[in-house]
């Protein structure tokens, strides 16, 4: 097994003038499973196709191990990938389909019908060996995929969106079989999704992406609690961060957020970070999760300056929790989340304390967070 | 045998001495468009070997050529006899001994083939008028009148090494069959002819509930996988076009046309995909054919009503609802958005340009207006 180190990478494409992914610095410690994660045209397929060997890299140096491997073609790179087509070869059995890649690497006939047996019943598709793909149903093609991988024990599993193509039941039990198998297998994993769900669960560490730039590496809990800015604030969590323009005002040497219908207290230990950054009396973007609007009466006792009155416009109630769609704090709609039993419902007024404890503040320009800079 | 074997026992034969000497392409090029004893050749100007050429009493031979240089045969005897010429012209042809073709001491029988029948086939694409049928003399045994399935594959990467035939040989009979028929055309293309048993799947029949595959469904799930293999197993990134089978030794060079084509559009019109299909390429074919001036004016007209078509949410909205046939259910969970907010999408791009992509009528215009900003935005 090994770690893999991404050193300034850029990919450029010929007749742009932009770069498709800028100056990528990653050190992706052996076993770790690593997840890139953001909007389409983000650049993390590209950078997962570069590792891959798919796509040249135009400048920087990528090291698989010990070895920089800029210039060594996929196949010697010792990686086994799993994509969202899982392109399957239509003409060989399941048996074969595993076997290929140790063909053509010459193992014995032995080796390579112990290693398919043995992935094969990892995967529980032992009775699938002699089918063809066409005869597989979408999550037997996806777990003939990963059997195509894990034959080959390499050093690095890379894997593209690998259960986009599935239904979400089955998403939900693939995302855990994955993550099951990769620690199983102690395997260095690069794994890019789309899915913030399968990023947050699956990932030891996430790479926040957009525009071909990292906009932050962290484990899942600094992520969601302690995002840099407003990107990955708003981009991790659902339903999403809120954020509120407004200004920080100082009265009686005390803080206030001040915004359409808000006028709430930081607490003193923030508001001294504001007052020694130079932040009093400028605009901000406040940022508060769903979950950190409370209405149960015993947090609002104990957070009278931080009440806020709205409107509930429509209320969702998914049996265990409830969104509250909620007008009056400031310009934007605001989602809360409560409790599903909550009696709320659709048109009536509401009081909610909002708990600044858990509030970030984000610059204006910038739009990074001031508390995380 | 070597250059020096066969040229001393030449000059003894038509008792006149030979000289081996070099020109550039443009020389050659000259010679030939100055040729006063034959017409101009029918493959146009591009050398091959044991092409010949006349001028004020010398007569040439070309042995062997590469991208910048022709080597050729030079023989001051303006008597030399047609059968003459044609025996001489037909002994290199079969034996390509110059120095240029260094590398066919050491290939295969199979390897030597290929090599000339590609040389033929790129001759004839290049040409004005190219010739369709195979001559004899390349026909490699019956091979070429069995039906096959073509694949033309052009790699990517720029630093690659110049890929060796017999590497990628092998891999495509482990992966496809022995029965495959790999000829090289320009620089790191390929024509692959593979087995059309391919398509023929007779373990399925115990599968009776299966969903009989249309044969465009077959060829293009063996694309797929061959992609797959070729981007894992060789160098990395290629593009791949397939055709529905042929007989190669009838339709060598109507296949190359139309595989080139459509990898060409493919290119041009979906950039970023890599698996080509003739048959899913037929409006960007009708597309590719109206003047670039008419393109960019209607363009132009219909981009004037709106800036929501060159939004990438809008781009990447109307891409899969087209792919997935204008179904609004479908296309919102693809997205992972709801279903309100898709149609909230096609709501503003009704308000927006009045057309409903929900409307058959509608969603034509808009995925030609969507094909042709992909083409012109780049230019």
């Amino acid at each position: 097994m090994a770690g893999v180190r991404l050193e300034g990478i850029y990919k450029k494409y010929p007749g742009s003038d932009k770069a498709s992914v800028t100056d990528v610095n990653l050190d992706i410690k052996d076993k770790e499973f690593l997840v890139l994660v953001g909007p389409s045209g983000c650049g993390k397929s590209t950078t997962l196709r570069m590792i891959a060997g798919l796509e040249e890299i135009s400048e920087g140096k990528l090291y698989i191990g010990d070895r920089l491997v800029n210039d060594v073609a996929p196949k010697d790179r010792d990686i086994a990938m799993v994509f969202q087509s899982y392109a399957l070869y239509p003409h060989m059995n399941v048996y074969q389909n595993m076997a290929f890649g140790l063909k053509l690497r010459k193992f014995k006939k032995a080796d390579i019908d112990k290693r398919v047996r043995e992935a094969a019943k990892i995967l529980d598709i032992e009775h699938l060996l002699d089918r063809k793909p066409k005869a597989l149903s979408g999550g037997q093609r996806q777990r003939v995929a990963l059997g195509r991988a894990i034959v080959r024990e390499p050093q690095v599993f890379l894997m593209d969106e690998p259960l986009s193509n599935l239904d979400a039941k089955l998403r939900g039990q693939m995302r855990a079989e994955i993550s099951k198998l990769t620690k199983r297998l102690e395997t260095t994993t690069i794994y890019v999704t789309h899915d913030q769900i399968e990023a947050m669960t699956m990932g030891d560490r996430i790479v926040v992406m957009k525009d071909g730039f990292i906009q932050q590496t962290a484990s899942p809990e600094e992520l969601y609690n302690h995002p840099k800015n407003i990107f990955v604030a708003g981009f991790i969590g659902a339903p999403s961060m809120n954020f509120i323009s407004g200004t920080l005002s100082e009265k009686g040497g005390s803080v206030y957020f001040k915004a359409s219908g808000v006028d709430v207290l930081v607490p003193e230990g923030k508001a001294a970070s504001l007052r020694s950054k130079g932040y009093i009396g400028k605009e901000v973007i406040l940022g508060i999760r769903p979950e950190d609007l409370h209405e149960e009466p015993v947090f609002m006792e104990a957070s009278p300056n931080t009440i806020v009155n709205a409107n509930v416009e429509v209320a969702e109630n998914l049996g265990h929790e409830m969104y509250l769609y909620l007008n009056g704090i400031g310009t934007d709609t605001v989602i809360a989340r409560v409790d599903g039993r909550s009696t709320i419902r659709d048109g009536v007024s509401v009081k909610l304390a909002l708990d600044m404890n858990k509030a970030h503040l984000f610059d204006k320009e910038s739009e990074l967070n001031i508390f995380e800079n | 045998m070597s250059k020096t074997d066969w040229f001393k026992p030449l000059q003894q034969i038509l008792n006149c001495p030979i000289h081996a000497v070099t020109k550039t392409i443009a020389e050659w090029k000259d010679i030939v468009s100055a040729n006063e004893a034959a017409p101009k050749p029918k493959q146009g100007l591009i050398p091959y070997v044991g092409q010949t050429a006349d001028h004020n009493g010398t007569i040439w031979f070309v042995a062997g050529y590469n991208d910048s240089i022709v080597e050729l045969l030079e023989i001051d005897r303006p008597t030399l006899l047609t059968t003459e010429k044609e025996l001489i012209s037909w002994t290199l042809q079969l034996n390509e001994q110059s120095p240029l073709h260094a590398k066919s001491g050491t290939a295969s029988d199979t390897e030597r083939s290929a090599k000339k029948l590609g040389e033929w086939i790129q001759r004839q694409l290049e040409a004005d008028e190219p010739a369709y049928s195979l001559p004899d003399h390349l026909m490699i045994g019956n091979r070429l009148y069995n039906e096959m399935i073509p694949f033309l594959l052009v790699t990517e990467h720029t630093n690659a090494k110049q890929t060796a035939y017999a590497e990628l040989e092998k891999l495509l009979k482990s992966f496809l069959s022995d029965d495959v028929l790999l000829i090289p055309l320009k620089n790191q293309e390929w024509l692959i002819w593979g087995p059309s048993s391919l398509l023929k799947d007779e373990d399925l029949d115990a599968f009776d509930e299966q969903e009989e595959e249309s044969i465009e469904e077959s060829l293009a799930s063996i694309a797929i996988g061959l992609h797959e293999m070729l981007a894992s197993e060789w160098i990395g990134e290629c593009q791949l076009a397939v055709a529905h089978p042929a007989t190669p030794a009838n339709s060598l060079v109507e296949t190359a046309i139309l595989l080139r084509e459509t990898i060409n559009l493919g290119r041009k019109f979906h950039v970023g995909t890599n698996i080509h299909l003739p048959w899913m390429l037929q409006l960007e074919r009708l597309l590719n054919s109206i003047p670039e001036s008419q393109r960019t004016k209607y363009l132009e007209q219909s981009l004037k009503r709106t800036d929501l078509f060159v939004e990438s949410e809008m781009l990447g909205t109307l891409e899969t609802f087209f792919a997935l046939d204008c179904n609004v259910s479908e296309t919102a969970k693809k997205l992972y958005i709801h279903r309100n907010t898709l149609l909230y999408r096609l709501d503003k791009l009704k308000q927006e340009t009045g057309l409903d992509v929900r409307l058959f009528r509608d969603a034509v215009l808009v995925k030609i207006i969507l094909l042709l900003y992909k083409v012109t935005k780049r230019n």
